[in-house]
């Protein structure tokens, strides 16, 4: 039957991830937002990360806090051997969830709103072209994140050249882990944007999603306590356990987010399958 | 293997029913047309056939595979109405992308891209972004877009709405190349434009198909269609009338009628109408084997 040489799912699902990144970084609007995300991080790197830093190499400083939260409550941060990834740790962890909800807004709604999809359906399977935006869009936040980890690698050996491969180390265990707590966010998004008729509109319902089911599962929690397994079901909701944690050990929190991000893509490619382009 | 077959196939909008069992077999070949009033269903009837939609019932099938299906990639390709290009990436680094995902590699996906749309005349145009084009040129890369590989079966939604006459008869002719080919399913309001393209003709009309008519001649009987400019109507299709072999007259309008006769390959009909014309001093416009689809559509 066929006339042409067909390409195979995987290296479709693969094109369409990095003409995604490609377009991120090529046109005038994915600039404008590259420029500003640099922006803010230089100015979360400069201010928030060193000051804070330089206190936290201060035993006064940790002897405060301790005193104040007990000796556990943030004991771990304190043992970060540097210092400025502690708080790019605190930081990275809400921040980049917050930017993902913004960022991968529009991985389907404007393409569905003029149509242009109708154009790469006849060409690959709606699979691939599900799979190839969301691996798109972690590749752009990849690399968002990998710049911001680079920049605070280069603040630390400003302070400190020894400091080297302790930085490196770092800098990968907070990769790893950020990378991770992006997954879900990311799926969830893709399910929104393909629901919505805009970035903005997706934006908005993910906004009301996490806060609705947030006040109704602290709702749940403490009217029902046999419910509270419910907590987990919100992606980010390992967030708070994870500040208190470095390195390897922050691991043990990844299948929280790796079974919400398998259920939500599961649940989107079935609406997606469904659905009229 | 049939091209299309549909077997009982609606699609219901929440209430309202857009197709209500369309069944229908087509063989590849001539440009096959599809006809029908606004709302009647032909766009329906194309996303369904693409795979954009789903049917609410029946099936389809195209080359015996589901519409979507994978073995359908490269092989089914469409105009789609209303969808656009990405605003904001050029023409030929967008069509180059689709070849690529066609299975092509970077230099021939860009080569193929540069090839249709020389084809539509918009080579000038390939480093545009489609914001900057107009209805028609935006029109056109999506007909180029469609042309890309080599595709078996081309559906293409009103192709030429919106065109200008010159761009317009380029569309048609390159359908009349490929079609040897490709064969072309076109939805479109010109009826005049479908005749000249098309051997068969699919009639919707309120989400059923009416009509599936052939524009081949019919082997006993035959028409011709006499257009005058200067003439008295009704002595002459009285006049016709009296002649040998023929089975019917119809005066279409003012200026028209439409005879038809038994066939018959030696133009005596065609000589006996001019020693009238002649005779008469009757001035003729058009003297035309067969019936316009119009005519052949909408005559009762």
């Amino acid at each position: 039957m066929d006339a042409s040489p067909r390409s195979s799912s995987l290296r479709q699902t693969w094109l369409i991830a990095s003409y995604e990144l490609s377009k991120r970084f090529t046109n005038t609007k994915g600039i404008a937002a590259l420029i500003a995300f640099s922006l803010l991080w230089a100015i979360i790197l400069l201010y928030p990360v060193q000051s804070a830093s330089v206190y936290m190499l201060e035993p006064g400083f940790k002897e405060l806090v301790q005193s104040i939260y007990g000796p556990d409550a943030l004991g771990q941060l304190f043992s970060w051997k540097v210092a400025e990834f502690a708080v790019f740790w605190c930081i990275a962890l809400y921040v980049f969830p917050m930017f993902s909800i913004f960022i991968t807004a529009d991985q389907f709604s404007s393409d569905k709103q003029r149509g242009s999809f109708r154009f790469l359906t006849l060409r690959v399977s709606r699979d691939s072209i599900f799979f190839g935006r969301f691996l798109g869009q972690m590749l752009i936040q990849g690399c968002l994140l990998l710049l911001t980890i680079i920049a605070t690698i280069l603040m630390v050996l400003t302070r400190d050249a020894g400091l080297f491969t302790d930085a490196l180390l770092s800098g990968f265990s907070v990769f790893i882990n950020v990378f991770i707590a992006l997954l879900p966010y990311t799926a969830v998004m893709a399910v929104l944007s393909w629901y919505a008729n805009s970035a903005r509109q997706a934006s908005i319902y993910a906004v009301i999603l996490w806060a609705v089911s947030g006040i109704l599962i602290m709702i749940i929690n403490s009217q029902l306590p046999a419910m509270s397994f419910l907590s987990w079901v919100l992606p980010g909701s390992q967030l708070s356990l994870m500040i208190n944690t470095q390195g390897l050990s922050s691991l043990m929190y990844a299948p929280i987010p790796l079974i919400q991000t398998l259920a939500v893509l599961i649940a989107g490619r079935i609406y997606m399958q469904r659905s009229a382009l | 293997m049939k091209l299309i077959t549909c077997e009982g196939v609606s699609k219901q909008y929440g209430t309202k029913a857009a197709l209500s069992n369309i069944n229908l077999s087509l063989d590849t070949g001539a440009p096959i047309a599809l006809v029908g009033p606004n709302g009647a269903g032909k766009t329906t009837l194309f996303s369904l056939l693409c795979g954009f939609i789903h049917p609410s019932s029946g099936e389809i099938s195209i080359l015996g595979e589901k519409p979507g299906s994978q073995k359908l990639q490269n092989v089914v390709t469409a105009l789609p109405q209303d969808a656009s290009l990405d605003p904001n990436f050029t023409i030929v680094s967008q069509l180059t992308f689709f070849g690529k995902l066609q299975g092509m590699n970077g230099k021939q996906a860009k080569q193929e891209a540069l090839r249709v749309l020389e084809l539509v005349d918009l080579s000038a145009s390939a480093l545009m972004l489609p914001k900057s084009l107009s209805h028609g040129m935006s029109k056109r890369v999506s007909i180029a877009q469609a042309l890309m590989g080599s595709p078996k079966l081309v559906l293409l939604d009103e192709p030429t709405a919106g065109l200008d006459p010159a761009n317009a008869k380029k569309i048609r002719q390159i359908v009349k190349d490929l079609s040897a080919t490709t064969t072309f399913v076109i939805s479109s309001h010109n009826l005049e434009e479908l005749e000249k393209l098309c051997d068969q003709v699919l009639y919707l009309e309120q989400g059923q198909l009416q009509q599936s008519v052939s524009m081949k001649a019919d082997a006993e009987t035959a028409f011709l269609t006499l257009t005058m400019q200067q003439s008295d109507i009704a002595l002459l299709s009285d006049k016709v009338r009296s002649m040998p072999n023929i089975i019917n007259v119809k005066v279409s309008d003012d200026e028209q009628i439409i005879i038809e006769h038994h066939f018959d390959t030696s133009f005596n009909l065609e000589t006996a109408l001019l020693a009238l014309f002649s005779e008469h001093g009757w001035q003729y416009k058009a003297i035309m084997k067969g019936r316009s689809l119009e005519e052949t559509l909408f005559s009762s």
